[in-house]
């Protein structure tokens, strides 16, 4: 090693920050040059030096309060996501609970819907079978009937044949109810005259099993986006039955 | 207070001087160095899960640093250092090196004078090994060099440093003082 490779340790060597061979490689070389040495002796005087005087800067006591105070803050844990979506979350209980109220309402006032209509129903059998219209095409086909209500509906109602089962197709009306006019298709069943009133739920579904008003039997329900009320003169039970077997040919 | 920042507190507030002390070298003004380790601490925090013990200081002082630079590059790259004014300098040492012996005085004042000439990673490397200790290998991974580099560099920083510190004593003596 010479003088100038010696020269490019001497930091390191003097920190003592070289590796065993070329530690000793260095201590070699000075042992045998003294201009090396003084140059060691310097370094090493000047480095002390420097860690003896050299003024250190105290931080300013205030300093130690503002880091605290930026660590608090930024240490401060993250609200919770519930926290965050708190506003939205009130507004959301909010409007659910003011559609439960409008639902409670709605359905509070709904008997009164089904009222109406059932008057209506009941007035509208009663017609059909005081003045001389119980229909207006007669037919025991319901391949007749179906098409005959085509030009005057909106809306194609089903016809069910239930001849086997004892309803006598008798033909097919057209009515007012719930504020349109409605397909009625009118069944015999022995002596008695059924009505079925048939129109789109866009109003309202209707529901309801057999009651009796007035001395007549009636049913309601929903079905495939169509009403369907069936009102007669007959026994709770033939209604039912009525509804049953009209319901099966429908789905057929 | 958290577990988290109990045991961070702990771990660096008592490194507060050192981190000072190294942010006002390379900043070299008061207000800015407070700002710096102020802005290392909050770094230092959130980076806080990827300390792995070890040198606690070491990692701290990277920081700083690191929020000097960032701080220094803010301003134009021909203003990277104040220029040496006697007055201010003399003041600044008056005050945290209250008077000794009139003689350490003097050369405490030529050192810091003859520090804050030398270009900042010449500074940064002298008060990093000199002052704080730090290993090669710590100053390494602290500025991101190797070990090669830092050997050369501290080498250099004392040349320049002693160099510069000749200088002063020489004008010192020309000036009769």
């Amino acid at each position: 090693m010479d003088c100038d490779e010696v020269g490019q340790l001497l930091d390191a060597y003097l920190d003592d920050e070289l590796d065993e061979t070329t530690r000793r490689e260095v201590e070699k070389h000075l042992d045998g040059c003294p201009d090396c040495k003084i140059e060691a002796d310097r370094i090493a005087g000047f480095s002390s030096l420097v860690r003896t005087t050299l003024p250190m800067y105290k931080a300013p006591p205030a300093l130690k309060a503002k880091i605290r105070a930026s660590l608090r803050e930024v240490s401060e844990p993250e609200p919770h996501w519930l926290f965050r979506l708190r506003r939205p979350l009130i507004y959301a209980a909010a409007i659910l609970l003011l559609g439960f109220l409008l639902a409670t309402a709605l359905r509070t006032f709904a008997p009164n819907r089904n009222q109406e209509l059932i008057s209506q129903a009941i007035t509208n059998h009663a017609c059909s079978l005081m003045v001389d219209h119980l229909v207006d095409v007669t037919s025991n086909d319901r391949h007749i009937i179906r098409p005959w209500f085509n030009g005057k509906l909106d809306y194609s109602p089903p016809v069910a044949d239930l001849a086997q089962e004892g309803y006598a197709l008798v033909g097919g009306r057209i009515d007012m109810l719930d504020k349109r006019p409605v397909a009625a298709i009118v069944y015999r069943h022995g002596s008695l005259v059924i009505n079925v009133f048939v129109w789109p739920d866009a109003n309202g579904k209707i529901d309801f099993d057999v009651q009796s008003d007035r001395g007549y039997h009636f049913c309601g329900w929903n079905q495939a986006g169509l009403n369907y009320f069936c009102i007669s003169a007959a026994t709770a039970e033939d209604i039912e039955k009525f509804e049953d077997e009209f319901r099966d040919h429908v789905n057929l | 207070m958290g577990d988290e920042r109990r045991q961070f507190d702990e771990i660096f507030l008592p490194h507060l001087d050192a981190a000072y002390n190294l942010a006002r070298w390379i900043v070299q003004n008061d207000q800015d160095a407070q700002d710096v380790v102020q802005e290392a601490y909050i770094r230092a925090f959130k980076g806080f899960h990827g300390f792995r013990g070890g040198n606690g200081r070491a990692w701290l002082l990277t920081i700083v640093r690191n929020a000097a630079y960032t701080w220094l590059n803010k301003r134009v790259s021909d203003q990277r250092w104040v220029p040496y004014v006697e007055e201010k300098h003399a003041q600044i040492i008056s005050i945290n090196q209250p008077a000794k012996e009139h003689g350490i005085e003097k050369q405490t004042e030529d050192l810091h004078s003859a520090l804050e000439r030398l270009p900042p990673e010449f500074r940064e490397v002298i008060i990093l090994y000199e002052i704080e200790g730090l290993s090669y290998k710590e100053l390494a991974l602290s500025l991101g060099v190797p070990v090669g580099t830092v050997m050369s560099r501290l080498s250099r920083a004392r040349r320049r440093l002693r160099a510069q510190l000749e200088q002063s004593k020489t004008r010192r003596a020309a000036n009769g003082l």
